[in-house]
C-alpha cells in the first residue's frame, strides 16, 4: 500500500465527504428548526441531479447556470413540501411529521419511477470536468475537484449566514423557542420555510454532484445517500450544523477508507460498516459528537 | 392606550379568563396581582397575541388611531408597540448577550435609532455591556432578568408587559430593577406588571388589579389597594 494510495484514498473521502455534508446539513437545519426528521430529503438529491439533467438537456444551459438552476429548484421543493405536508401539521406530535415525511418520499420516488422510468439515466456534464488535474502527486479529475470547492463556498456561505446576518440570527432564536421568537416579532413560520429552502438548496447541489461523479441517475439514486447522511447528521449531533458537516465529512472519510484499506472480500460491507459506526457512536456519545444533551440547538 | 373587554380564554379544558376587563394609560404602571393559577401570565399571553381570545375585544392605541389587536398575529403586536418579556425570562441561551438585544430589535431597520436604543439598555443595565459577547445561558439569573428587561426594551416599545420579574431573584435585585421599571415609565413607555410579589408592585403602580380564578375582583390606585382588608389578608400577608 503506497502513501499514494492511501492519499487518494484519503481525496476520495473528502469527495464523498462533501456530499454526504451537504445534505446532512439539511437534516440538521431542518430538525434543528422544526425537530422533523425529513426523510423525504434524500429524494430532493434525486431532484437536484434531474434538475441539473434537465437544464444541460432541455436549456442547454452552461455549466454555471445549471448550478444556479438546481439550487434554485431544491430551493423550490423544499418550500413546497414543508407548505404542503408539514405546515399543516404545526404543533402535532412528532411522529406525525415523520411519518407524513416517508408519504412524501414515496409520493416522489413513485412519481419519478412513473414519469422518468426507473431506468438508470447517463449524466451530461461538460467535457472539461472529465479532465485530469495535477495535485502534486496525483492526478486529479476536475468534478472532483469542482465538488469539494463548490461543497466548501456553499458550507461557508451558509455559515457566514447563520452567524452573521440579522435573518440568520433569527432563525437560530426561533431553533431555540418558538414562542419568544414570535415575541421579538420573528415570523416563525418563514424562518422554517427558509430552513427547508437552504437545507433543500444544498441537497440538489449533492444531487447534481453525485450524478457528475457517478454519471447515471435514477429516481431512488437519493435513497442510500440520503440515509447516510441521516446518519452523518447523527454522528455529528443531528440539529448542529457544524457538526452535520464534520459528521459528513468523518463518514465519507471512514467508509472509503473502510472499503480502500481493507482487503477487497470485505468491500461489500460497506454499508453494513457505516450504520455500524452509527450504532457505536451513540453508543459512546448519545448526542453525537457536536451536539449538546439539552434541547437547545441551533 | 391599552383596553381589554370582556376578554375570555379557554386554555386546553380550563376557562382561564371569564371576562375581564382592563386599562392601560399612556405613561402608569399598572400591576396586576393574584394567586397562581389567576390568570395574571394568561392575561399577558392574551394581549402579545401568543394565546387567542375566544370572546371579546383586546384594542390598543400607540398613537390617536385604535388597533384591534385581539386576532392579530403576535409579530404584528410587536410592530405595534407592545413588547413582552415573558415569564421565567426566556432570553436565547445560544445566542450572545448582544445578539440577544439585537434580536429585540428584529422589526426595526432604524440604524442610527437602534445603536441610541442599544446605549440607553446599556445605560440601564452596565453589566451588559460588559458581557455583550457571552452566550446568554452563562448569565446569572439577575443578569439574565436584565437581559430580558434589555431585549424587550429594543423594539422601542409604547408599551411594556412584564411577567413576574421578581421571580428568583436576590431582593436587592428585585429592588434595582423596580427602580428601573419606574425609569421606564417616566421615559414614556407604559407597563403592565404582573407580579407574585404584592406589596412592591402596589407599592410601585400607579393603579393595579387583583385576578382572581380568571375575573379582575378589585380595581383601583394602587396604594389604596394596598390598604384594602381583603387584599391585606390574600396577598400581603397582614392581619387575621
Amino acid at each position: 500500500m503506497t502513501s499514494a494510495y492511501v492519499l487518494e484514498q484519503i481525496i476520495n473521502g473528502i469527495i464523498l465527504g462533501s456530499m454526504y455534508a451537504l445534505i446532512a446539513i439539511g437534516f440538521s437545519l431542518i430538525y434543528g428548526i422544526v425537530r422533523l426528521i425529513n426523510f423525504a430529503h434524500g429524494d430532493i438529491v434525486t431532484i437536484g441531479a434531474f434538475a441539473m439533467l434537465g437544464s444541460v438537456v432541455a436549456l442547454n444551459a452552461p455549466f454555471w447556470l445549471s448550478v444556479i438552476i438546481v439550487l434554485i429548484v431544491g430551493a423550490g421543493v423544499g418550500m413546497l413540501i414543508e407548505r404542503i405536508a408539514f405546515r399543516p401539521m404545526r404543533g402535532a406530535p412528532q411522529v406525525t411529521g415523520f411519518i407524513a415525511s416517508l408519504a412524501v418520499a414515496i409520493i416522489i420516488e413513485n412519481l419519478g419511477i412513473m414519469t422518468l422510468t426507473a431506468q438508470p439515466r447517463n449524466f451530461i456534464v461538460p467535457a472539461w470536468l472529465g479532465t485530469f488535474i495535477p495535485l502534486g502527486p496525483l492526478q486529479v479529475r476536475a468534478i472532483d475537484l469542482a465538488i469539494v470547492i463548490m461543497a466548501i463556498v456553499l458550507m461557508a456561505a451558509l455559515a457566514l449566514f447563520v452567524r452573521f446576518t440579522k435573518v440568520g440570527m433569527a432563525m437560530r432564536a426561533t431553533a431555540e423557542n418558538y414562542n419568544v421568537a414570535r415575541l421579538m416579532g420573528i415570523n416563525i413560520d418563514r424562518m422554517i420555510m427558509l430552513a427547508f429552502a437552504i437545507g433543500s438548496a444544498l441537497a440538489a447541489a449533492a444531487g447534481l454532484m453525485w450524478g457528475s461523479k457517478y454519471s447515471q441517475i435514477s429516481p431512488l439514486m437519493g435513497l442510500i445517500p440520503g440515509l447516510k447522511a441521516f446518519v452523518a447528521a447523527v454522528i455529528g449531533g443531528v440539529g448542529s450544523i457544524s457538526g452535520a458537516m464534520l459528521g459528513g465529512y468523518v463518514l465519507g472519510l471512514a467508509e472509503v477508507l473502510f472499503v480502500g484499506l481493507l482487503p477487497p472480500e470485505y468491500s461489500g460491507y460497506r454499508n453494513v460498516f457505516v450504520f455500524t459506526t452509527l450504532i457505536v457512536i451513540l453508543l459512546v456519545m448519545p448526542n453525537g459528537l457536536l451536539g449538546r444533551s439539552t434541547e437547545e440547538r441551533a | 392606550m391599552l383596553w381589554l373587554e370582556d376578554v375570555h380564554v379557554r386554555r386546553g379544558g380550563t376557562h382561564a379568563l371569564r371576562g375581564i376587563d382592563l386599562e392601560v394609560q399612556r405613561g402608569e404602571i399598572v400591576a396586576l396581582i393574584g394567586a397562581n393559577g389567576a390568570g395574571k401570565t394568561t392575561t399577558l399571553l392574551a394581549i402579545s397575541g401568543l394565546l387567542r381570545c375566544q370572546q371579546g375585544r383586546i384594542a390598543f392605541a400607540p398613537e390617536a388611531e385604535r388597533l384591534d389587536i385581539a386576532r392579530m398575529r403576535a409579530e404584528r403586536i410587536v410592530a405595534a408597540g407592545i413588547s413582552h418579556c415573558p415569564e421565567g425570562r426566556q432570553i436565547f441561551g445560544n445566542l450572545s448577550v448582544s445578539e440577544n438585544l439585537m434580536v429585540g430589535a428584529y422589526l426595526r431597520g432604524d440604524r442610527g435609532g437602534i445603536e441610541r436604543d442599544l446605549a440607553a439598555v446599556h445605560g440601564l443595565f452596565p453589566i451588559l455591556a460588559t458581557r455583550a459577547a457571552l452566550p446568554g445561558n452563562r448569565l446569572s439569573g439577575g443578569e439574565q432578568m436584565m437581559l430580558a428587561i434589555g431585549r424587550a426594551l429594543m423594539s422601542r416599545p409604547k408599551l411594556l408587559l412584564l411577567d413576574e420579574p421578581s421571580l428568583g431573584l436576590a431582593p436587592q435585585l428585585v429592588e434595582q430593577i423596580f427602580d428601573i421599571l419606574q425609569r421606564i415609565r417616566d421615559e414614556g413607555t407604559a407597563v403592565l406588571l404582573v407580579e407574585q410579589n404584592a406589596a412592591m408592585a402596589l407599592d410601585l403602580a400607579d393603579r393595579a388589579y387583583v385576578l382572581e380564578t380568571g375575573l379582575i375582583k378589585l380595581a383601583g390606585d394602587g396604594k389604596a389597594l394596598a390598604r384594602n382588608v381583603d387584599v391585606q389578608r390574600a396577598y400581603l400577608g397582614v392581619g387575621p
